[in-house]
């Protein structure tokens, strides 16, 4: 019902009200996984699963040493899911994710942020970060040492708005040293052509990385209300248009609806993940509603 | 059509308000920021000008409203025809009732015709009926009945007032513009010339709008005789001196020889027979005929009567007293300043008034009461416990002369009035002089009189100045102190600083200022019906007054007995009248002589009188049809300007709303 729904889902515009991205990713994540039957695949998981006899090279902190004792011998304990994939989030901090009312695009994009590297601490995943706008403004290495969360946490914090949003870049970057197979998020309001955007993230996907395209929408930019002759400033390039309501009210709504499943279809066909977010869609619903979609595929 | 109210027009500059608001503000718009512009396009039709047209509308309101109020408050009118106009028809019957309707049976006749008048009346009716004499009063609503109107006529008396046709035409153009109605008016009446206005037909005119239909109940036999004056002093000192002068009159009157006769508390004192002239006049007198001491009625009666015998008679009041006393104060060792006035006073028998002379120093044990004026000979400082008597006594309604010498002069104020002393004089004559006062009506111009040295007095506020010296300084000031009469002389009574005493002038001043301040002059033999009696000069004096009327009845209600300040004598006979400072007087009034000429208006100015207003019977029709006043446009154009601002109040409402919803 739609009141327990309510209820039970955070509005943005409340966790917008919580001081402190830990505090906002702990609520989420806990409040999303208290929900589900079993653990989302996301990585390392702490499942028990079974016993592989230990080779040499393997990690000696994975030793059952209760067993060594009883058996005298050396087995290493196997959790499900186990892989050795590093979890990468991809923030756009450009200027034209500072919109938004009353919950900024950067905002839901920060928690979104947040809220996926404390789902990888939790499962003892490597977590790192990018972000950019037209260049790479912070990058943080994954890895899965102690106090990695807070200095993710705290980055994904000190984001701030720069320009223009430059894919490339930022890919350039990741590919330098995602050396070994991981899974990357990136969160963008893609105002970008859907196949600039697919054939920049593209070679990602061909080294068995997983690549998620997070894409944030304010509702107002889904469908915009104008004032009588409207003067729009664009956010990223300063440039102004007059623009009517008429025409917002019609042809604007029926592009961006273009551009949305355009891009959703060129990154499913290039094997990317899509998932559409609005600023007024309850955080943990929907990343319940993702982790489900994707559980369900796997 | 025209505005009466143009400079109102000025407030159309308001309009330049929604010009700007419209035309100019809205071009003013605050840039939008968006986060990407890729999915807009760049149109060529600009939004301002799809905008313009939408709230073109809401501008047109905008500017009707403000239009139409600055025309509300011009006050638009247009001439319109009064025959197109729907006014109502107001029948007013007006009766004469003043006193020369008591001549035969004029009165009964008036009311037969107002009478026949509203049986006549058509249905549908709205009629009033009024009565006049010196004003209009009516004595009905309007009425769409009969039965009230026939009571109003029953209940009509003759009255003792004069009829004055000009207040008759004064109310109907009073009513013609305040009832908004057409006037029907009848009036009845003995249609007396006396009662036309001196100033001819300015005062008649009547409005457009009212006919004025004449009805007239004069006989044709209009003679008259009357008493038309009597002349007697009102108070007698000594039986032998008294003299009564009598002028009997006739209007359209053969010669004939009338009896006069002298009557005093209904007893004929003495009859004279006077030949009276055709349409004349005729003087008798009568002489050293005895009246008792105190308050006397008394009539000049003729015989034998008219028609009209109410004028036969002329009531007078005269009162027997033993001459009254004046109290004379001096400063010590100076009783020669009151030789010359004490002299003057007494040698006026007539005036009755005997000088008491005495030093300031006296003035504390003296009873004033006795006295009726007092005169203070340059009292200079006066001593503090004579001067709060003194003023006590005047303000309890005694008389003061005060002559201010160079005591006075160097005291720097007069006593008891406080007016502040500007200085001396030197020698000089006297200026103007208002011989209209009582005071002075007798003295001339104090012909060839010197002033030697002289005070100069500056007037008090409120003081009048009754005689001025050659360089305009006052000479002899009235003021009034409670409810008594102050005079202040700016010399001396005695010749110490001029010669006024020396010159005929002298005597009359000192005996008229005496009968002024001892308020002989208050109380005349006989005054003419509608004169006002003095009951207090002051409002603060709230002792009670009283008025008993001819009929034996107190007139004065509770409330009117402790604060009017005049009683109008409003019908003929003999008043008693109580004043608040305690004196006691016998009025006699009688009819206006002017009511005894019953001579009749020729019709020719009585056709003049109805067409002053254009508006005959005849030609009524006629002349309606041109007739045009101006009709005002005022409620019309508000009625617009309410239906603007509801409609101004639903676009603005939606458009707002619309704003809203962009946002």
């Amino acid at each position: 019902m739609p009141v327990q729904v309510s209820n039970r889902y955070l509005d943005p515009s409340v966790l917008a009200g919580i001081s402190g991205l830990d505090l906002i990713a702990k609520t989420v994540v806990d409040g999303f996984l208290a929900g589900l039957h079993r653990s989302p695949d996301f990585g390392f998981s702490q499942e028990f699963e079974e016993y592989r006899a230990y080779t040499p090279g393997d990690d000696l902190r994975h030793v059952d040493w209760n067993v060594y004792a009883r058996t005298e011998r050396a087995y290493l304990k196997r959790y499900r899911g186990e892989t050795n994939t590093a979890a990468i989030v991809l923030l756009d901090a450009s200027a034209s994710m500072g919109f938004g009312e009353p919950v900024r695009k950067i905002d839901y994009a920060k928690y979104l942020a947040s809220s996926l590297v404390y789902l990888a601490h939790l499962q003892r995943d490597s977590a790192g970060l990018i972000v950019f706008n037209d260049d790479v403004s912070n990058f943080i290495r994954p890895t899965s040492r102690q106090g990695q969360l807070m200095r993710l946490l705290h980055a994904i914090d000190g984001a701030e708005l720069g320009k223009r949003t430059n894919f490339a870049r930022p890919f350039f970057e990741l590919q330098q040293f995602m050396k070994r197979r991981g899974v990357t998020a990136l969160i963008s309001d893609f105002f970008e052509e859907p196949e600039l955007i697919v054939k920049t993230v593209e070679p990602l996907r061909f080294r068995g990385n997983e690549l998620i395209l997070f894409h944030i929408l304010d509702p107002r930019e889904m469908e915009p209300k104008l004032a009588d002759g409207a003067l729009l400033v664009d956010m990223e390039t300063g440039e102004a248009l007059e623009a009517t309501p008429e025409y917002a009210r019609t042809e604007y709504r029926e592009k961006i609806q273009a551009h949305i499943e355009n891009l959703r279809t060129k990154a499913q066909a290039a094997g990317l993940d899509y998932f559409l977010l609005r600023t007024d869609r309850p955080l943990d619903e929907a990343l319940r509603e993702y982790l489900t979609i994707r559980q369900g595929r796997m | 059509m025209g505005f009466l109210s143009p400079w109102f027009l000025a407030g159309l500059a308001a309009i330049g308000l929604p010009l700007w608001l419209h035309l100019l503000r809205q071009f003013k718009r605050t840039p939008q920021p968006f986060s990407s512009l890729m999915f807009f396009e760049r149109r060529v039709q600009s939004s301002v000008r799809h905008r313009r047209l939408r709230y073109l509308m809401l501008l047109a309101l905008r500017l009707a409203l403000l239009i139409l109020l600055a025309l509300a408050f011009a006050n638009p009118f247009i001439m319109r025809s009064r025959a197109s106009q729907t006014r109502r028809k107001l029948t007013l019957i007006v009766v004469d009732r003043s006193f020369s309707m008591r001549a035969v049976n004029h009165m009964e006749r008036a009311k037969e015709e107002a009478h026949r008048l509203v049986s006549n009346l058509s249905g549908g009716f709205l009629a009033q009926v009024a009565a006049l004499d010196s004003h209009l009063e009516t004595l009905t609503a309007f009425e769409t009945e009969r039965t009230g109107l026939n009571a109003a006529i029953d209940s009509l008396t003759v009255g003792d007032e004069t009829s004055s046709y000009g207040e008759l035409a004064r109310a109907l153009r009073l009513l013609d513009r305040t009832a908004n109605m057409q006037i029907d008016a009848h009036f009845i009446s003995d249609m007396q010339q006396s009662s036309l206005p001196s100033k001819g037909f300015v005062d008649l005119q009547l409005e457009p709008g009212t006919t004025l239909a004449l009805h007239s109940v004069a006989q044709s036999k209009k003679e008259n005789w009357a008493v038309e004056n009597v002349i007697v002093a009102p108070q007698i000192f000594d039986p032998k001196l008294s003299r009564l002068t009598s002028t009997v009159a006739g209007w359209q009157t053969p010669a004939a020889s009338r009896q006069v006769s002298l009557i005093l508390n209904n007893k004929v004192l003495a009859s004279k027979t006077v030949a009276v002239p055709p349409n004349g006049r005729a003087q008798v007198e009568f002489l050293g005929f005895d009246v008792p001491y105190g308050a006397n009625r008394g009539e000049i009666r003729l015989e034998p009567h008219d028609e009209l015998s109410q004028d036969d008679v002329y009531p007078f009041a005269v009162e027997r007293s033993d001459p009254r006393r004046i109290l004379f104060l001096y400063a010590g060792g100076r009783s020669h300043e009151g030789f010359y006035y004490k002299a003057a006073m007494e040698s006026s028998a007539s005036a009755g008034l005997l000088v008491d002379q005495a030093p300031f120093e006296q003035g504390s044990n003296l009873d004033l009461s006795k006295f009726v004026f007092v005169v203070l000979s340059d009292p200079g400082e006066l001593d503090k416990d004579v001067a709060a008597r003194i003023r006590s006594y005047v303000e309890k309604g005694g008389g003061l002369l005060i002559a201010a010498g160079i005591d006075t002069a160097r005291s720097g104020a007069v006593a008891i009035t406080a007016a502040k002393i500007g200085g001396g004089n030197a020698a000089q004559a006297v200026g103007e002089v208002d011989n209209q006062n009582p005071a002075l009506s007798e003295v001339g111009r104090f012909e060839n009189v010197q002033f030697l040295r002289s005070v100069s007095v500056l007037p008090n506020r409120g003081a009048k100045v009754l005689a001025k010296f050659a360089d305009g300084s006052p000479l002899l000031l009235e003021e009034r102190i409670g409810e008594g009469r102050v005079l202040t002389f700016a010399g001396m009574l005695d010749s110490s600083n001029s010669d006024f005493p020396l010159h005929a002038s002298y005597l009359p001043f000192v005996v008229q200022t005496g009968l002024y301040l001892s308020g002989a002059d208050d109380n005349p033999s006989s005054v003419v019906v509608g004169s006002p009696a003095t009951l207090r000069h002051s409002k603060a004096e709230t002792t009670a007054a009283d008025v008993v009327g001819p009929d034996g009845k107190h007139e004065l209600s509770l409330s009117d007995a402790t604060k009017a300040m005049t009683f109008n004598l409003s019908e003929a006979g003999f008043f008693e009248v109580q004043s608040a400072n305690g004196r006691r007087a016998l009025m006699a009034v009688h009819p206006d002589r002017r009511e005894s000429d019953l001579t009749v208006i020729p019709d020719e100015t009585l056709d003049l009188w109805r067409n002053t207003g254009g508006m005959t019977q005849v030609d009524q029709t006629a002349s309606t049809q041109s007739l045009t006043a101006p009709w005002s446009l005022w409620r019309y154009v508000l009625l617009l300007v309410l239906a603007a601002a509801c409609v101004e109040s639903v676009f603005a409402a939606r458009y707002l709303k619309q704003e809203r919803e962009t946002r």
